[in-house]
């Protein structure tokens, strides 16, 4: 049972009489009141056991939009219902309004909505409503919490969605490139033309002029259906944050804008997320929507608190493409974790795939450096100078083992990806 | 239904969820009874429960044995070393009937019943001189009990208080003798010095105390009246020292009644015409208090109640990036590693300056120098002085050095 503020109210009241009649007599009979007041609210309380009750959820919500659960009510009881439902969503779901009043008439259904607008990305909860429902007087209620769960998926923003149309057209542009351009082993016969002035003299087709009265050269196009592995490191660095995000959710951007892009150009795509065991994995070859599987395979990834361990990455790798590929390793070039983790990898991936290390860097590391004002300053931008020169060393070794490494701020870093992978699909090297 | 289950718990993880993670179904109540929630509540309350019920079982054992065991110093029914159990059983076995009032009204009128004598002990000298001397007046015969100066202000008899004997460690002092004419005095012959000296009509076991003299057991001129600056003879650990108890019993025991009178708190008078200030309020005011206690609790009861339990969050782990580089710094200044801080920030100025004009990774420090000095403005031996030659060794170095470094860096690069 509960008692409401009326009830205090009604306490309080009794001040009057204890005044005008002071002693026990006047405080025990305004107390018998109180307790016979609220006995009979609760004994003509509605009960909550009789509410029934449905929730509607969407399947998935993107971070930042607002989505709604929508409640059905239903009366079951022979009496009028007047509660208080609560629904106990957890607190990063944002819930706007978890508390709704309810006047029901017996054998009633009435819809409320909760509005929520959530916080963070991944799978929200919600465990338990509870039903408050007072008596006619409003002295007093009876409580009861019912388990009712309910999961949203809330999905990543995607927000770096808007270099797509740019690098969209960056890799149309490739489309019927004439050989002036491109050269060399890997791309792909597209068409014939009229030669024009500028072009390359090799790439003349000596048999389809001789057809024609007019110079007629070859065009070429960027190969298509190759195949692209984005591997989203899951260990302890990515639980990293900087600026204002953590490592693990740049990495999903960058894996989501590369994807996409990859797709529309016509490559194969393959997305694993992966610390000791592949926590997700996505192809494009399934059937449905990419970026929808994509989206609902990285919601509840979370960083794990384990080192990741990059001896099984190239097996998981060919597992998910058999081919020669384009891998993307989304890690962290923090001096310890790669050199005991991946450097000794990197050279079975490199041998039978083009590599790209994509990571993060933390731009206030170049604050700190050049902050000299103090002593303690000083020593600060000592230790950064540190950091920025083991990450340089550290992307040299990488370089030297043949992978490519893309080192950018977290906003520059999913462009910056989808600018290298144009680059390697412009030189054919996928 | 599982209504009588002993065991909760056990029916919670039994209970399936009433619906789908979707939604979809209709969930109605929590598949059980009203009575066996109060139930489980109350098992589930039940170590809280119990420390209540241990709490109140405490309270009043210790009301109910808050006997009040005699303890006081010299107190008749005090067994004690500090206590008088011993005087007081020698005088009830000699016939002396022992009276113990518990109130100053009580003492005057027992005193008044018939030929008695008072025994006054008030160490904490609650009674006023008036109230003293009237108790004196109204006993046959009177032994107070190391009384204040205050309050003999009024006794007759030119009773005054000369001062306490100074403290004898070692107990060496001979103990004083009677050299006076009461009859107890003179049967007691000496007494354990101790106490506080007075001076007055008849002085006994006289000391001298800073040139003034007095004694420690002053009578008036009749006998009515007798003052034991040395209460302490009387306790159950001295009473056999001397002749302590010859001159306890022959003050105490020449009466058939002796009124014991030990004053509280409750015999003192106002004095003056201060006024309680709680007697001006009305007389509901402590009616209504307690009502007001009772809203109070109600009030809490009605804030406290949660609308249900508590949504529990599971945060990610998050580390700031930078923490790192921090840590490190920390390091460095906590050990002073000036020259390994100034290595970094040198390595990393001539790794930057290299790639700014375009030298190889694998350039070394002189043909940096060699560049830089043909690119900028300075010679190559300023520079070489300044970015290699010259290296702090202090914090106080390394500051304006660091700043340095950064400005030769940017003056460098901007060329």
């Amino acid at each position: 049972m509960v008692i409401t503020g009326r009830l205090v109210l009604l306490a309080l009241l009794g001040v009057v009489p204890v005044i005008a009649y002071p002693g026990t007599t006047s405080i025990l009979l305004w107390a018998l009141l109180l307790a016979v007041l609220a006995g009979l609210d609760l004994a003509l309380a509605a009960s909550p056991r009789r509410l029934g009750i449905s929730r509607t959820l969407p399947e998935s919500v993107r971070l930042g939009e607002d989505s709604a659960s929508t409640l059905v009510l239903r009366n079951d009881a022979s009496r009028r219902m007047r509660a208080t439902v609560r629904e106990a969503w957890q607190p990063s779901a944002g819930a706007q309004d978890p508390e709704q009043s309810l006047d029901l008439p017996a054998g009633e259904a009435r819809r409320r909505s909760v509005h929520l607008r959530p916080v963070r990305r991944g799978i929200l909860r919600v465990d338990t409503i509870t039903v408050r429902s007072a008596g006619p007087l409003g002295l007093a209620a009876r409580q009861l919490t019912v388990e009712a769960p309910g999961v949203l998926r809330v999905l990543p923003p995607f927000n770096s969605r808007r270099h797509l149309p740019s690098k969209l057209r960056r890799l149309r542009e490739l489309d019927g490139r004439s050989a002036v351009q491109i050269r060399g082993a890997g791309t792909e016969f597209d068409s014939l033309r009229d030669y024009v002035r500028g072009d390359d003299v090799r790439s003349i087709d000596w048999r389809a002029t001789a057809r024609r009265r007019d110079t007629v050269v070859r065009t070429w196009r960027p190969e298509r259906d190759r195949h692209v592995v984005v591997v989203l490191d899951t260990s302890r660095t990515s639980a990293a944050r900087i600026l204002d995000e953590p490592r693990l959710d740049t990495g999903i951007e960058a894996a989501l804008l590369l994807s996409v892009l990859a797709e529309r150009g016509g490559d194969k795509v393959h997305f694993l997320a992966f610390d000791r065991r592949v926590r997700a994995r996505v192809d494009s070859t399934a059937k449905g929507n990419l970026l929808g599987s994509l989206v609902s395979a990285m919601a509840p990834l979370e960083p794990e608190l384990i080192e990741a361990d990059f001896s099984r990455v190239a097996a998981q790798v060919r597992a998910a493409s058999a081919h020669r590929s384009l891998v993307v390793l989304l890690t962290a070039l923090d001096a310890g974790a790669v050199e005991e983790g991946l450097l000794p990898a990197l050279p079975s991936l490199t041998e039978r795939h083009v590599v790209v290390v994509a990571s993060v860097r933390d731009p206030q590391l170049e604050d700190l450096r050049a902050d000299r004002s103090t002593a303690s300053a000083t020593f600060r931008a000592a230790a950064a100078e540190r950091a920025l020169l083991d990450r340089a060393a550290i992307t040299a070794q990488i370089r030297l083992l043949g992978a490519e490494v893309v080192d950018a701020v977290p906003a520059e870093l999913p462009p910056r990806l989808a600018d290298a992978y144009i680059r390697l699909k412009a030189a054919g090297r996928l | 239904m599982t209504t009588g289950s002993r065991h909760p718990a056990a029916q919670v993880a039994a209970r399936t969820p009433a619906a789908g993670p979707r939604g979809g179904g209709e969930v109605m109540g929590d598949g059980r009874s009203a009575l066996a929630t109060v139930r489980s509540r109350l098992w589930r309350a039940r170590p809280l429960l119990v420390g209540a019920v241990v709490l109140l079982i405490i309270v009043v054992l210790t009301l109910l044995s808050g006997t009040g065991d005699d303890d006081a110093p010299l107190s008749p029914g005090n067994a004690g070393p500090e206590g008088a159990r011993a005087v007081a059983e020698v005088l009830a076995a000699q016939g002396v009937e022992i009276r113990r009032p518990a109130s100053y009204e009580e003492a005057d009128a027992l005193l008044g019943e018939g030929p008695a004598t008072l025994f006054l002990n008030d160490p904490q000298q609650y009674l006023s001189a008036t109230q003293l001397t009237e108790l004196g007046t109204a006993a046959d015969r009177a032994v107070l009990a190391a009384p204040g100066e205050r309050q003999l202000s009024a006794l007759p008899g030119g009773f005054d208080l000369v001062g306490p004997l100074p403290f004898d460690p070692g107990g060496d002092a001979p103990p004083p003798s009677a050299q006076c004419e009461d009859s107890g005095a003179v049967a007691a012959g000496t007494i354990t010095a101790t106490g506080t000296a007075y001076s007055g009509p008849v002085t006994c076991f006289p000391e001298t105390i800073e040139d003034l003299s007095g004694g420690l057991y002053v009578t008036s001129a009749d006998g009515a009246v007798a003052v034991l600056g040395a209460p302490t003879i009387l306790a159950n650990r001295s009473i056999t020292d001397e002749g302590n108890a010859a001159l306890a019993l022959a003050s105490l025991g020449s009466s058939p009644t002796l009124v014991w009178f030990e004053p509280t708190a409750a015999d003192v008078v106002a004095v003056g015409e201060g006024i309680d200030p709680l007697t001006l309020l009305p007389g509901w005011v402590d009616v209504l208090l307690v009502w007001l206690l009772v809203c109070g609790i109600l009030a809490m009861i009605w804030r406290g109640r949660r609308m249900g339990p508590l949504a529990t969050e599971p945060l990610p782990v998050l580390v700031h990036a930078a923490e790192t580089a921090e840590g490190r710094a920390r390091l460095y200044q906590d050990s002073d590693a000036v020259a390994h801080a100034a290595a970094n920030l040198r390595a990393a100025t001539l790794v930057r300056l290299a790639r700014h004009l375009r030298l190889d990774r694998s350039a070394t420090a002189p043909e940096i120098l060699d560049a830089a000095a043909r690119q900028g403005g300075r010679s190559r031996s300023e520079l070489a002085e300044r970015l290699l030659e010259n290296t702090p060794t202090t914090n106080r170095e390394l500051v304006p050095w660091a700043q340095e470094l950064l400005d030769l860096e940017k003056e460098i690069t901007s060329t």
